[in-house]
């Protein structure tokens, strides 16, 4: 061993890398084997089959080539729940993150009780999306939902919450924000608890207040945590499924139906699974794209401090 | 190799070899799928753990019922089916029957067999089990849905309408509703006439208007017993009439609102005066939700004097896959659960109407005044069409008629816009 | 502390706006709890009853009485256990190996991985039962543990905290002769304890509540995890049966409540280190 020590560094890490390549891929053999065989494989199944005409139950497949992606594009409904979840994810992210950022400033102070608040904010996070659902859904109902009866209490009048095809997509973007505001508050938090104090103290020496203080410092130095944010919750916004199921089912008339509560139902209810898939296929390259586009976003605003 | 690395690969191989170890020998399990919870009343019996203990004893076969959730129970079985792991009976709502027809999963009924249960039932039982010329794709459960109009007899007395007189012309039904409805001091409604269904699934939209829609002369599509082919009938004089009498109601007379989406909730709460939906559940629900409420039950309502009613006929349909393991006892149980006499055992003990011609000639049933008032019901029963484009086509017409109701779209409009969109939908069902 | 821009606001509003939006947040809970023990009258009386009249359980009767709820919590721990510990040992390893190492096909091997995010359940959701039941793993454990034997994210953020640890501290252990399966599981891990307890809840919380997968898989009532147990006393349009429908739901999400309260100030602290949840 004494003798490797007297190698060049080079020859050393040269020695280090050759003799881990098996090491390497012993260690993520697993993960890849695993991921492979039973998330992998089946993905990439369904994704061709976006190309076939798919009778599963009598194994029949015929190519089709773009059909289905040009039947999408016709698709009305689809075109419907494509708007829909771009509605819904370009609500629910900008607004979560903005009450998220202020809840974060706020607890940033001291005051009494704050682990306690903090961990009430956080609390609906720790239920499952299906059951957090249903109690909402059970407060949403305009005869007997407690909504209703609180608007009735100081004399507004009652909202047709999850039956109205106006107000039933912002009615799921409600409980959305309740369910998703724990977390980001905590990742703000996160954040501006790693800015150092130093630039706030500069700063106020130089007689910066407090609303200058927070737009010259803290929102440029939150940028990745904001961008880890926006991308993060609109990767998982794009994806919406428990809660639209559990509450609205894609009603009143379509104006809840999201892409993957169509694609759910085109392969479930009306078994066209090749269809499905290629919705899943847009709905792929949607994420890509926004995954993509947060890499690059996010080697630009690397900032180290 | 560590031995870190070693108790890993043990430990790994272990589990992998579980399963394969599990495989024991059993004796022959016949497995059912039911939805579970409240769905429906004809599902109940399947909580009954000694059900089957006659039939497992007479045949030597363990019974085993699993209760699945009911809003993800078509993909479960299309899921099982594509795995070609699927249970041996599947107990299924019968507008769950095009798909699978579609998707050739189910064994049909053997033709004998199929021949003497048509010859044995009641007409409505007759008519919901034949799939065009005696074939059987399952057999039907009792205590089938069949929409009747329902009356709160209290509230009828309290306007000064007689309690067992229910309105029989679509005249009468306004007249009736505006005086039912009731309102508070600042000029909200508290109680309405007639509740409507207008929100939620389109399919149940749909069902609680198909009595107005096919009394007014209009269809759904033109044949309900094929499977393929066809086209809607929904954007006829008739349709726009049926979806035109619930506007008027809520624009003109004023006797209804949208804030009472739940009719049978409403009408048991005693906020409603009338609904048509299934009757076998106010009469499932009554008794725990609103003992004091004194109910009639009739046909709808029809357009004119002389018209013949319309109302709808829905069930549950015991029925085994293609792709089942114990096609042979399979058969066997759904026999014997729906022989005459079991059928009798049964609807005595859940309450509910028989479908066996001979029983219907049996008390409690002979007398029991539900029981006949359904009779009147039934002949007036039409089978929802089996069309493979069936999803379709009910999506378009509940949305169209939620946008006129909900004051979205005109009558003309949503209606040409559903019978194209039902239209697309059988066509591309025939691809 | 600097206390930014709260100065002027002054504390009562703070403890207002605070309280307030509190008391939103935990409006849900609230309702859910009396809901489930008002007596069924009082549930659809008008106007609704915001402290119950009298308390009963006669709700939580009908729910246990209608399903095992005992063994639905041992099969969700069970999955949760099995698939959390998989996961972080599986994830420890692969995350060394892409910290750590430099072999060809790295990147698209860790793309790869990030790529299952990609794709929601419901689309593979058919091509792996039907993959599963071709082994014979259809309604069982390892049906329900199948694509959760590893997590992406377990591999990503494992793989964050190990690229923290100083390189010489491998090196040294390696000078030691130190194998490198003993350096991960006796240095490294130690080293990265706060990331792996933070994962290891996050994951945990991610397969209790896991639904749809495992709707699909299991068929035997025996097998059944929490949230499948609730999804079966659902009737959104028939019976209004609200009482054991939140006594259900109660009793599923009480033990997360209960743990979260026990556990939040170390659960919130290590998520915000990583910014993770499940």
């Amino acid at each position: 061993m004494i003798s490797e020590r007297r190698r060049s560094p080079r020859q050393v890490l040269a020695r280090l890398h050759s003799r881990h390549v098996l090491h390497a891929y012993l260690f993520i053999a697993p993960v890849i084997v695993l991921f492979g065989i039973f998330r992998v494989a089946p993905s990439i199944q369904t994704l061709l089959y976006s190309f076939y005409k798919v009778e599963l139950l009598r194994g029949r497949f015929t190519f089709i080539g773009l059909e289905n992606f040009y039947s999408l594009l016709t698709d009305e409904i689809f075109r419907k729940a494509t708007v829909n979840t771009l509605t819904y994810v370009t609500t629910i992210v900008p607004i979560s993150a903005f009450l998220g950022l202020i809840l974060a400033v706020l607890f940033n102070a001291k005051f009494h009780l704050k682990e306690f608040f903090k961990a009430v904010y956080f609390s609906p996070m720790v239920t499952s999306t299906v059951a957090a659902a249903m109690v909402w859904w059970w407060m949403y109902n305009p005869q007997f939902g407690i909504f209703n009866v609180l608007l009735k209490l100081v004399g507004v009048p009652e909202q047709p919450w999850l039956m109205s095809s106006h107000m039933a997509l912002p009615s799921i973007i409600i409980f959305s924000v309740w369910k998703n505001l724990g977390y980001n508050m905590i990742i703000y938090l996160a954040g501006l608890q790693a800015i150092p104090q130093q630039f706030y103290e500069a700063a106020t020496i130089d007689g910066a207040g407090a609303l200058r203080r927070f737009r010259h410092i803290t929102i440029p130095l939150l940028a990745p945590t904001t961008t880890f944010l926006l991308i993060y919750d609109t990767i998982l916004a794009l994806q919406v499924f428990d809660q639209v199921f559990v509450l609205t089912g894609g009603g009143p008339a379509g104006s809840t139906n999201v892409v993957v509560l169509d694609l759910y139902r085109q392969a479930f209810e009306r078994y066209n699974f090749g269809y499905a898939a290629a919705e899943a296929m847009v709905l792929f390259l949607f994420i890509m794209a926004v995954t993509i586009l947060q890499y690059y976003y996010s080697k630009r605003y690397e900032v180290a401090y | 190799m560590t031995r870190g690395s070693k108790m890993l690969a043990i430990s790994l191989a272990i589990l992998f070899l579980i399963p394969a170890i599990a495989v024991a020998g059993a004796a022959k399990t016949v497995t059912l799928w039911y939805p579970a919870g409240d769905i429906t009343a004809g599902a109940a019996h399947f909580a009954d753990k000694t059900l089957f203990t006659d039939f497992e004893s007479k045949y030597n076969v363990k019974v085993e019922a699993v209760a699945l959730d009911y809003d993800t129970m078509q993909q479960k079985i299309f899921a099982a089916a594509a795995g070609k792991n699927i249970a041996d009976i599947l107990f299924v709502d019968d507008s769950w029957m095009p798909g699978f027809l579609k998707e050739e999963m189910l064994e049909p009924v053997a033709d004998a067999k199929a021949k003497a249960w048509l010859d044995a039932v009641s007409p409505e039982i007759k008519e919901l089990s034949d799939y065009g010329k005696g074939r059987m794709w399952g057999y039907v459960q009792y205590g089938i849905d069949v929409y009747g109009l329902t009356w709160n007899k209290d509230q009828f007395r309290e306007v000064g309408l007689d309690p067992e007189k229910p309105p029989k012309t679509w005249d009468e039904f306004r007249e009736y509703a505006k005086k039912l409805v009731k309102r508070d001091a600042q000029g909200n409604i508290t109680r309405v006439g007639y509740a409507i269904r207008h929100v939620g699934q389109p399919h149940g939209i749909v069902h609680k208007h198909f009595w107005a829609i096919y009394g007014a002369g209009a269809a759904l599509v033109d044949d309900h017993r094929t499977l393929r082919g066809g086209k809607t009938l929904i954007n006829t004089p008739g349709g726009k009439a049926a979806l035109q009498l619930v506007l008027d109601m809520l624009d003109v007379d004023k006797s209804t609102s949208l804030n009472f989406p739940d009719p049978r909730a409403a009408f048991l709460r005693g906020i409603a005066s009338m609904q048509i939906s299934e009757t076998v559940s106010i009469r499932a629900r009554q008794p725990k939700e609103a003992p004091d409420l004194k109910w009639g039950m009739a046909l709808p309502p029809v357009p004119k004097a002389g018209d013949k009613p319309a109302t709808n006929l829905g069930g549950w349909l015991y029925t085994v896959p293609k792709l089942a393991k114990n096609k042979a006892q399979a058969w066997q149980l759904i026999e014997w659960l729906n022989s005459p006499e079991k059928d009798f055992e049964l609807c005595k003990k859940y309450n509910a109407s028989p479908r066996y011609k001979v029983n219907w000639e049996k008390e409690p049933f002979k007398s029991d005044p539900y029981d006949q008032g359904l009779k009147q019901l039934y002949p007036y029963g039409i089978k929802l069409p089996i069309n493979l484009g069936f999803n379709g086509i009910m999506e378009a017409t509940g949305n169209a008629i939620q946008k006129v109701w909900h004051h979205e779209a005109s009558v003309d409009a949503a209606l040409a816009e559903a019978e194209r969109l039902a239209n697309k939908s059988i066509a591309d069902a025939t691809k | 502390m600097v206390r930014s821009i709260l100065v002027p606001v002054g504390r009562l509003s703070l403890y207002l706006v605070v309280g307030a939006v509190a008391a939103l947040m935990i409006l849900p809970f609230y309702w859910m709890l009396i809901t489930a023990v008002m007596p069924a009258p009082d549930i659809l009386a008008f106007p609704p009853k915001w402290i119950p009249t009298r308390l009963t359980l006669e709700h939580f009767v009908a729910a246990f009485a209608k399903a095992p709820w005992l063994t639905y919590y041992w099969n969700s721990f069970v999955v949760a256990v099995g698939s959390v510990s998989c996961s972080l040992l599986f994830g420890l390893f692969a995350g060394y190996a892409f910290a750590i190492y430099r072999f060809p096909l790295q990147n698209f091997f860790f793309l790869l991985i990030l790529g299952t995010l990609m794709v929601p359940v419901q689309v593979t959701s058919v091509a792996l039962y039907i993959q599963l039941s071709k082994i014979g793993w259809v309604d069982t454990f390892l049906g329900i543990l199948a694509p959760n034997f590893a997590s992406a994210f377990g591999v990503f953020m494992l793989r964050q905290g190990i690229k923290q640890i100083p390189v010489d501290v491998i090196e040294a252990a390696r000078m030691d002769g130190a194998g490198e399966m003993r350096i991960v599981l006796t240095i490294i891990a130690p080293l990265i304890k706060t990331t792996l307890a933070t994962v290891a809840m996050i994951l945990f919380l991610g397969s209790w509540n896991d639904f749809l997968w495992p709707v699909i898989i299991i068929n035997s009532s025996d097998l059944r995890t929490l949230p499948v147990g609730i999804a079966l006393f659902k009737d959104p349009y028939g019976n209004i049966n609200y009482g054991p429908l939140m006594a259900a739901t109660l009793i599923s999400t009480a033990p997360m409540l209960v743990a979260y309260v026990i556990s939040q100030k170390y659960m919130i602290r290590g998520i915000a280190l990583t910014g993770l949840k499940g």
